[in-house]
């Protein structure tokens, strides 16, 4: 369960006044302080306002024997890994992608499967996010064609920000180019 | 002195009007300008505001600024010996209150005249920063050079903490402010929803479908805009704030949509069965956008209802992202494509009415490029060795200023 914490703080008020005098600012009204730097009759006035938010995200999730289950059936799902700037599935990938959909159709046939899309580090553009969402749509199309609904599959695309590793070798590059299967309720 | 100054800044910019043009050989001496710490109360505070100073004032690009830290009093019109050679002084005054407020008086010295006098006031010292670049823009209109407002402005942008965990942060250009907005969870791809940067626009990837959220950077309010299977991303917002175009994938397919803010309706602008996203608004209700429809990426436009794309692009080998400013587009290319050594990306600028193509970075892997609103400057991201940092471009004046971020990797940003 998300837990949101949202406390307001004004951060700055700047005024910018001509030769000699500085008025006071009321921080707590913009508008007053615009009046404020008019009044002061300065040469050059300006204001400049920022107000700024903290919003906490972490989460803290509670697992039941329900998700327990679900877990140890979603660690079962192999990775399928891909090759540079290529989205299709290679021949050595493909028995983990059938062993991937005899799971999903037999033990785990109760559960959504999440297709996470994921490419290396080389970019962070939005053309690499489209990327990863190829990969997983690619396995999508390959598990629709071998039986497993089109409606228990949801897809997302993570680009470079979810690695499993962060060396810069070849083979941790090889295998951040992947697509992991995850299961929801 | 100061006519002469303009005289040859005009005929500089003059030259100067087609940003593709490099320009190599520019006034050949730049006049100088020294920065004076003149506060009554020295501290550790007024010299990371000197250091701030003059690292604006070097990113003005109009001075030689000599960076020796020297003081004097604020009160006299005398500056201090070792700065006699120089054209021009900045002295400030920094004064700390006990409510953590800062007062900073400068004046703008040339041959023992003051030009200019002014007095700021920041509510919040650790913001002293903005003070910093606030001057630097005065000094800058001062000399009648064109604008920098982008000096003022904040950024925004998302940092990787660890796989799949995200912060969004609000900085000034240089980095040197940071506030943690957004802390936890996988949020990226920021973007201010206006000019006044009272709200952003950010895509959730821990959510049940990637979402688009806006905060109401004000009241804290989060409110969800649109949700999409498999990518959810505002690539651009309009000039008013009442169209965004996003890269949706409703089928599976990253494609290109047009946002209405007011009517929360959306239009897709691409169907292509490849990749098409980054849309990027250009004048003439023309978008410009990257997509895979050649067999590796690159750049393209087409005008908002017509079906016509044209390909703006025909040099590098893999153009991911671009940033459009009128006629005027930053892209990024693949200078090297090779899965396993190092490889290289490159900025370069090009006009939709001349054929020139102008190479702005040379070494890592630079990309993300950002127009500022005023096409005066490019902001983006360079990785290399290890380093994240944003870099400015000064388009008119051929140079490039780095700002390093000491935790994290960029991941993406906006101005």
């Amino acid at each position: 369960m998300k837990k949101i914490i949202l406390s307001t703080t004004v951060l700055a008020l700047l005024l910018f006044t001509g030769c000699g005098s500085a008025p006071t600012i009321d921080e707590t009204q913009e508008n007053a302080t615009d009046a404020n730097a008019q009044d002061a009759n300065a040469n050059n006035s300006e204001t400049i306002a920022s107000d700024e938010t903290v919003i906490d995200e972490n989460s803290n999730a509670n697992a039941d024997s329900n998700e327990m289950t679900m877990s140890g059936l979603e660690g079962k799902m192999q990775t399928v890994t891909f090759e540079f700037d290529k989205f299709k599935v290679q021949a050595n990938q493909v028995e983990k992608v059938e062993a991937n959909v005899e799971l999903a159709q037999g033990d785990a046939n109760t559960y959504m499967i999440k297709l996470e899309g994921n490419c290396d580090e080389w970019g962070s553009d939005e053309y690499n996010y489209a990327l990863g969402l190829k990969r997983a749509k690619t396995i999508k199309q390959t598990m629709i064609s071998k039986g497993v609904n089109a409606s228990r599959i949801t897809m997302v695309s993570y680009g470079e920000s979810n690695p499993t590793c962060t060396d810069k070798s070849e083979s941790c590059w090889s295998n951040n180019r992947r697509v992991d299967f995850k299961l929801l309720p | 002195m100061k006519l002469l100054f303009t005289f040859l800044l005009s005929i500089t910019f003059l030259f100067a009007a087609d940003a593709t043009l490099e320009i190599n050989k520019k006034i050949d001496a730049y006049s100088s300008f020294g920065v004076e710490d003149s506060s009554t109360q020295r501290s550790d505070l007024s010299k990371k505001f000197y250091r701030s100073l003059v690292a604006d004032i070097n990113v003005l690009s109009l001075f030689n600024v000599d960076k020796h830290y020297f003081t004097s009093d604020f009160d006299s019109n005398s500056i201090n010996v070792e700065n006699k050679k120089l054209n021009y002084v900045l002295k400030f005054d920094l004064i700390s209150n006990d409510n953590q407020s800062l007062l900073i008086k400068i004046k703008l010295m040339e041959l023992g005249e003051v030009r200019l006098d002014k007095s700021y006031k920041i509510s919040k010292s650790k913001m002293y920063v903005f003070v910093a670049h606030a001057i630097a823009s005065d000094i800058n209109d001062h000399f009648g050079a064109p604008s920098v407002d982008w000096m003022k402005g904040k950024i925004i942008l998302s940092r990787l903490t660890k796989p799949g965990n995200s912060q969004i942060l609000v900085t000034d250009y240089s980095l040197t402010y940071q506030h943690v907005i957004i802390n936890g969870g996988l949020n990226v791809f920021p973007k201010w929803a206006n000019k006044e940067q009272s709200a952003f626009y950010f895509t959730a990837l821990d959510t049940l479908r990637p979402t688009l959220f806006k905060v109401d950077v004000r009241s804290g309010n989060k409110t969800k805009v649109v949700d999409s299977d498999g990518m959810m991303i505002c690539s651009d917002v309009n000039s008013d704030g009442s169209k965004l175009l996003l890269t949706m994938a409703p089928d599976d397919q990253p494609d290109i949509y047009l946002y209405d803010v007011n009517s929360q309706t959306k239009e897709r602008l691409t169907s292509y069965s490849g990749i098409d996203v980054s849309g990027q608004f250009m004048e003439d209700e023309t978008i410009a956008f990257v997509s895979n429809r050649l067999g590796y990426p690159n750049i393209f436009s087409k005008k908002i209802g017509s079906s016509a794309v044209e390909q703006l692009v025909y040099y590098g080998k893999s153009n991911a992202s671009c940033s459009a400013h009128n006629e005027y587009i930053v892209y990024k290319a693949r200078e090297s494509s090779n899965a396993f050594s190092r490889n290289t990306f490159n900025l370069h600028l090009i006009s939709t009415k001349t054929d020139f193509i102008r190479r702005l970075t040379a070494t890592g892997l630079n990309e993300f490029p950002r127009f500022s609103h005023d096409g005066d400057a490019i902001l983006f991201i360079k990785n290399y060795k290890q380093q994240s940092s944003i870099g400015i471009i000064r388009l008119k004046h051929n140079k490039n200023f780095l700002f390093p971020l000491r935790v994290g990797k960029i991941q993406s940003m906006d101005w």
